[in-house]
């Protein structure tokens, strides 16, 4: 039983977390290596919420508007003239997560920050226990999954972007502002990004690179999954599942390195990954 | 072939830290090299022990210096690791020309500096708790090792909290597999159990597979010994968001970060061979002297900054005693003489290594850290058998 939450709740984090990456990607077809730092800004923002006061919830609430100011002001000043060069775009946004790292410690310091967890100690049930704030992330997961599918999926703003997604030429061609489409995505991107570190330190360290080895394994699951939602999903509950066994029954050590090696066998194999078409 | 980037990422953040340099000017001073990780892992420990150096050197020079001379500090940044401590001690010792090196640093950074030293033929006082057995005729150490450490909190669990069965997890690195190695051996040969002992990598930050074996496992209490800061921080709070409310001993946390980690970190117990709260007139008087020199930017004093103020109050000694800073004299004078310091008195005669007082604590709901019980000169061990 803890081994099926182990992996269920492994599984969500590793969704949010790479939820906004996704989404970035899915749409722009630039890999958003700021990605971590995002998660850092998030970590950062709900700190900053928790000492002026607010409660954990609008905290989160704060982390996402922190993160989605900052992803405008950055897609507008330095990814938006790089539409073209992906390669590029790459470079700017690896650049641009030193600047945010060394920003973050100019202000917090280098030090590790703490914040008192909103929920504490296990939820119990006849027959087990399990960590209650673990088991939360796994309905913050479902919550953030399924606002993403509706907004997708029933929405004309979803409608838009699916259109730009599949064809931008096309799009453009019967007036759709691809332009606008790219700054909301990437606002919105950075804003779920951030989102996603105020939602993990609960359980993770406060410290200028926390988001470093986020983003490479939710680099890899973007990678295998595509630009689906879906796909993501499947890739996060079998490579958390990975992790987890290998862990479990064969060493932690292995198990940290389970997602990145997976994924390269996996497009190896299937160049496509996880993603139907 | 994105992972050396990412690595080339953290390299960057870390060397952009500035290196601070003291100004050094005096007729023939005596010049104290401290290579230091102002950088890297031992970045939040480092400006406290740089502190400690300035306060030492401060107050020995304003009691008319060493031999008529005075001191003069220079600080080199070795970024916590073994590339950084080559460049750091190499520049100290032929370009700086220091006359004795004194510092804490990481293991790897120790053992990156050690041919150096040996080759520019320079005492060097080493002031970092480690995992022992690291011997050199040129180093002496004032710090604790496991033989030190571990007792203490591994006898107060069997004996008080009637702990039979131990769980051991650490960070994959020299310092943790060197501490749980020797608590493993000691605590089996009291007579408990090892059911468990588990590694993350320095940099794993997710430990679920590894609080599921300790649930599963269900020891009396648990011993940690992690990398500082991200690692011990993760550890500690995803245990509590777990509900393992078991006796828990942590070797690698000091007293700054247990206060900082809040009601995360009440009731771990800690071993240490400095607390700020030991009662002697000789720490009040350094934590007095502390304040009045730094005030609002102190760094709270540690575990890893007091041996530092204290070694540099050894090597004054040893020069006096030697009459003279030639090496092969202040080394042996350093296993000879004995220095009176916040930690009480310390000498460093066995086997480079000294005999400290060691105090267990435990983390309060406040954040302070309550002495529970002290062990006077608890003995090193063997060390260095082939050093005196």
């Amino acid at each position: 039983m803890d081994l099926l939450l182990d992996i269920l709740t492994t599984a969500a984090i590793l969704y949010i977390v790479s939820a906004g990456l996704l989404l970035i990607f899915g749409v722009m077809k630039i890999i958003n290596f700021a990605h971590g730092a995002f998660l850092t800004v998030g970590a950062y923002a709900s700190l900053v919420a928790a000492r002026i006061g607010l409660s954990p919830l609008l905290g989160l609430a704060f982390a996402l508007l922190v993160g989605a100011l900052i992803g405008m002001l950055i897609e507008r000043v330095v990814v938006r003239p790089l539409y073209a060069r992906p390669l590029d775009a790459i470079l700017a946004t690896w650049g641009l997560a030193i600047v945010i790292g060394q920003v973050i410690t100019l202000v917090f310091g280098r030090e590790v920050q703490m914040l008192p967890s909103p929920v504490n100690g296990t939820f119990a049930w006849p027959g087990g226990e399990y960590s209650a704030y673990r088991l939360l992330l796994v309905g913050a997961a479902a919550l953030l999954g399924t606002a993403l599918a509706l907004l997708l999926t029933r929405t004309r703003i979803g409608l838009v972007t699916r259109a730009v997604i599949m064809n931008e030429q096309l799009a453009r061609g019967l007036g759709i502002h691809a332009g606008m489409v790219r700054f909301c995505t990437f606002a919105a991107g950075a804003g779920i990004g951030s989102l996603a570190g105020a939602l993990i330190t609960p359980l993770s360290s406060i410290d200028p690179n926390m988001g470093v080895p986020w983003l490479v394994n939710a680099f890899m699951l973007v990678m295998v999954s595509g630009v689906s939602m879906v796909s993501l999903l499947v890739a996060t509950l079998v490579f958390g599942a990975a992790q987890v066994l290998l862990s479990t029954y064969v060493s932690p050590v292995l198990g940290g390195l389970a997602i990145a090696v997976l994924a390269a066998v996996t497009l190896r194999i299937r160049p496509k990954g996880f993603s139907r078409d | 072939m994105f992972k050396p980037q990412i690595r080339i990422l953290t390299a960057a953040l870390a060397l952009a830290a500035l290196p601070l340099m003291a100004a050094a000017q005096s007729a023939a001073p005596i010049r104290i090299g401290v290579p230091v990780g102002l950088s890297g892992a031992n970045s939040v420990v480092a400006p406290s022990v740089v502190q400690s150096a300035e306060l030492a050197i401060e107050e020995i020079n304003a009691a008319g210096g060493v031999l008529g001379r005075k001191l003069v500090l220079e600080v080199a940044d070795d970024a916590s690791g073994a590339v950084g401590a080559q460049k750091a001690f190499d520049s100290l010792v032929f370009q700086k020309k220091v006359d004795v090196l004194i510092s804490m640093e990481t293991s790897a950074a120790r053992n990156a500096g050690l041919p150096i030293v040996a080759r520019g033929k320079v005492p060097y006082i080493y002031t970092s708790f480690y995992e022992g057995r690291s011997c050199s005729p040129w180093m002496y150490v004032n710090a604790w090792v496991p033989e030190q450490q571990v007792p203490p909190v591994v006898d107060y669990f069997m004996k008080t909290k009637n702990a039979k069965t131990i769980f051991l997890v650490g960070s994959d690195y020299s310092f943790g597999r060197g501490m749980l190695e020797f608590t493993k051996k000691y605590a089996e040969g009291k007579g408990a159990k090892i059911v468990g002992e588990e590694y993350l990598p320095m940099d794993g930050s997710d430990w679920t597979a590894v609080i599921s074996k300790i649930r599963a496992a269900k020891p009396d209490a648990l011993v940690t010994s992690t990398a500082g800061g991200a690692p011990n921080v993760t550890l500690t709070k995803q245990l509590r968001a777990a509900g393992i409310n078991i006796p828990y001993g942590n070797l690698a946390v000091d007293e700054g970060t247990a206060k900082g980690m809040g009601a995360d970190a009440q009731g771990i117990y800690i071993s240490a061979s400095y607390v700020t709260g030991i009662d002697s007139p000789a720490n009040k008087k350094f934590l007095a002297a502390l304040t009045k020199k730094f005030g609002a930017d102190l760094k709270t004093p540690n575990d890893l900054s007091v041996p530092e103020y204290e070694a540099v109050y050894a090597y004054k000694a040893a020069v006096e005693k030697a009459k003279s800073t030639d090496s092969d004299k202040v080394l042996k004078a350093l296993g000879e003489v004995s220095v009176d310091g916040p930690r009480g008195r310390i000498s460093m005669n066995q086997q480079h290594h000294a005999p400290l007082t060691m105090y267990l604590a435990q983390v309060q709901a406040d954040g302070g850290v309550k002495v529970i019980d002290s062990f006077k000169d608890v003995a090193v061990g063997a060390q260095c058998p082939n050093l005196k």
